[in-house]
């Protein structure tokens, strides 16, 4: 798995990309505390170079959801494949985690998820 | 810290030490999906629909997981998650109630009385003994179910493991959980595990309730 990060105004923008399974898993989960803990709230995860997403996967994302969550912010997702919003989908994350077709979609939308954490 | 399994006996312990009565069999799939969930939580297996992967085959410190994970570490063939939680869901299921029966003893939170050559589910008595631990595991999974927030994975888990085996109208009134029930079945989404432990549950449900209704009067 590669992480890219890239600013956009308020919102952090994460590039995922490859699989994110069991052995990436901790990375994932690493890089989206890193970015809590350093101050930042808002993120969004651009998921369109993401090819697999596994449990472990799943749990990475809901805890990092969670701790934007506690700092005041939110995680969001965008350009997810068919198969990847699939398995979030059958798994309930959309109650928790917002979704955008696009990045720009997810941008334009910003204020409608952004800093809407506890 | 107790292991997912160890928190489900505690919960289906009363304050008298007798265990609550609950349908054996969803116990037994209950206890195989605490077992698979807590090696997920401990890294050392991943799964996806169709695959249960070892990623980490080293010990855990639990002899019960440790136990779990050995048996798949050990066999040749590659099974489905529900493969894996028929398999545990037999006298396996049954062993690990019995060691962590034997962990909570051992920590100070239960106690044994009685004798120990009846079989321990259905005669011998546990009071609680230390029942912080138990009071404390009852308050997180009210704290999550009362909440709208985004669970810790493995709260969400104790929930669906405690409502897969209804061990929940133990701690809540019956109309807390009729309110809480939407929130219920959002969280048993939430883990693959969790929801092919249902699965099985509903199927072998089904599948008393027809053989019942070909009974003859």
């Amino acid at each position: 798995m590669e992480f890219e990060e890239q600013k956009h105004g308020e919102v952090v923008v994460g590039l995922v990309s490859g699989r994110v399974d069991g052995l990436a898993a901790p990375d994932l989960e690493k890089n989206l505390n890193d970015i809590v803990e350093r101050g930042d709230k808002d993120v969004l995860l651009d998921c369109s170079g993401m090819d697999y997403i596994s449990s472990a996967g799943l749990r990475a994302l809901l805890v990092g959801a969670r701790a934007c969550q506690q700092s005041g912010g939110n995680l969001a997702l965008c350009a997810l494949k068919p198969e990847c919003k699939k398995v979030l989908e059958v798994s309930g994350f959309f109650a928790f985690l917002e979704s955008f077709d696009t990045r720009e979609d997810a941008l334009a939308a910003e204020q409608d998820w952004a800093g809407r954490g506890a | 810290m107790l292991t997912l399994v160890e928190e489900i006996v505690l919960l289906m312990i009363d304050d008298k030490g007798s265990f609550i009565p609950v349908r054996e069999t969803a116990v037994d799939y209950s206890i195989a999906g605490a077992t698979l969930m807590g090696l997920a939580f401990a890294n050392r297996i991943d799964t996806d629909a169709e695959h249960l992967k070892v990623i980490d085959s080293s010990e855990t410190g639990s002899a019960l997981l440790d136990r779990a994970l050995t048996l798949i570490t050990s066999s040749e063939e590659s099974k489905l998650p529900s493969a894996w939680i028929e398999v545990l869901a037999t006298d396996e299921a049954r062993s690990m109630r019995e060691m962590a029966l034997d962990s909570l003893i051992e920590r100070g939170i239960l106690e044994r009385s009685g004798s120990t050559f009846i079989w321990v589910f259905e005669r011998v008595r546990h009071p609680i003994v230390g029942d912080r631990e138990e009071r404390a595991v009852k308050r997180r999974i009210a704290d999550v179910l009362l909440s709208d927030g985004i669970p810790e994975q493995r709260d969400a888990a104790l929930i669906c493991l405690a409502d897969a085996c209804g061990i929940l109208p133990a701690i809540f009134s019956v109309q807390e959980i009729k309110k809480a029930r939407p929130r219920i079945e959002q969280l048993r989404k939430l883990d693959l595990i969790g929801r092919e432990m249902n699965g099985a549950i509903e199927e072998i449900e089904r599948s008393i309730i027809i053989a019942m209704s070909h009974m003859p009067h």
